[in-house]
């Protein structure tokens, strides 16, 4: 009896995925380029409330690593590579990031309004 | 609703592990020092693992049951995170290599796409004493951020095969809440449960489950090292539950 439940639980949590899927699948996506240690854009704007993908291109050639306590992510990106991941909806605020590799030029923040 | 081609390799992944292990049975083991396991992969992360518990049993007729485990983990790629560790346990009176275990961790949705980020756990376990036959624990990991909030739910089989004792196969789940306060130190909770075998749960005071503070925080060594800790203090909540269990993680990422 119990196998029926865990079965329509796991179903449930997928169907659940499938139809948020669907409707974030026209977000908001922001590119963002490394470069020489660097992030360009360094500052990025974004509504409150909202949820971005970033898509993160590393011109260089070495890693780095996309890192934000304030976002709560921290993702590496490969030499002359792509990584994507979301971030919101947030509130109004100024959230930080770094490259934790680089971190002394590799600085930027979301302003969010 | 299209599968893309990462989502596919990682679920090919999963089914022969899931094959490799396929459910025979086991005892449910609710360890002094089991973590909560969260489905967000680090590519590239490499880990010294070290984890810590004790439990004070309900009779005080009965030894305090202590573990211990260190392992090393890696982030392969953006989805899939492998960790080897060996355990060791002692009740007062003696100790002993307990077994050595593989964790398989796979990041199922991409970070944040969702309000849930999904991940799917595989761990088998080669006990020391071989009468055990091999432990898997598998299942489905859960996680939700929200402002300074992330809340983790993991609902998990454990069961035991090829072997002569502790047959069966045990459904439970675990939870944790985490207030991010600052890096160095948040503030939280955590629970810890297994309800019985899947075709047959315990009635409410034969399950195990224990619950209570947690705290977390990360500092950073210098150039690609940090540290990692979380600490609770759990109360078990049932008969069946050990009185009071102290649990402790800390990692060092390079």
């Amino acid at each position: 009896m119990h196998n029926i439940y865990i079965k329509q639980l796991l179903t449930a949590i997928f169907a659940m995925l499938l139809l948020v899927k669907i409707a974030y699948a026209d977000g908001n996506v922001i590119h963002i380029q490394i470069q020489k240690g660097r992030f360009s854009p360094a500052e990025i704007n974004i509504a409150a409330d909202t949820k971005v993908k970033f898509i993160v291109e590393n011109l260089d050639d070495t890693p780095e690593e996309f890192e934000s306590y304030d976002l709560n992510r921290e993702v590496l990106i490969k030499a002359n590579s792509k990584a994507s991941f979301y971030i919101g909806p947030l509130s109004p605020g100024i959230y930080k990031f770094e490259g934790e590799f680089s971190p002394e030029t590799a600085q930027g923040v979301v302003r969010v309004k | 609703m299209i599968l893309d081609k990462s989502l596919l390799q990682r679920l090919l992944c999963i089914t022969l592990l899931c094959v490799s292990t396929s459910v025979y049975a086991g005892e449910y083991l609710s360890g002094p020092a089991d973590y909560i396991y969260s489905p967000i992969v680090e590519e590239g992360e490499r880990e010294i693992d070290t984890k810590f518990g004790t439990q004070t049993p309900r009779s005080s007729e009965d030894n305090r049951q202590s573990g211990a485990s260190i392992g090393f983990g890696y982030g392969v790629n953006s989805w899939w995170f492998t960790e080897l560790y060996g355990k060791v346990i002692w009740d007062g009176n003696n100790s002993q290599f307990d077994a050595v275990e593989w964790e398989n961790k796979f990041q199922l949705t991409e970070t944040g796409q969702y309000p849930v980020d999904l991940g799917f756990l595989i761990e088998i376990e080669r006990p020391q004493n071989r009468n055990e036959g091999y432990e898997a624990k598998y299942g489905f990991l859960l996680q939700s951020d929200w402002k300074k909030w992330v809340a983790n739910l993991n609902i998990l089989m454990q069961g035991h095969y090829t072997g002569t004792e502790n047959q069966g196969t045990y459904f439970g789940y675990q939870g944790q809440i985490k207030y991010r306060l600052q890096p160095e130190l948040e503030l939280g909770a955590q629970i810890y449960s297994w309800l019985g075998q899947v075709n047959h749960w315990n009635t409410n005071q034969q399950q195990q489950s224990s619950a209570g503070p947690a705290i977390f925080g990360k500092t950073k060594l210098g150039h690609k090292q940090a540290l990692k800790y979380n600490l609770a203090y759990l109360w078990g909540t049932t008969t069946a539950s050990p009185k009071n269990t102290v649990r402790m993680q800390v990692e060092y990422e390079f």
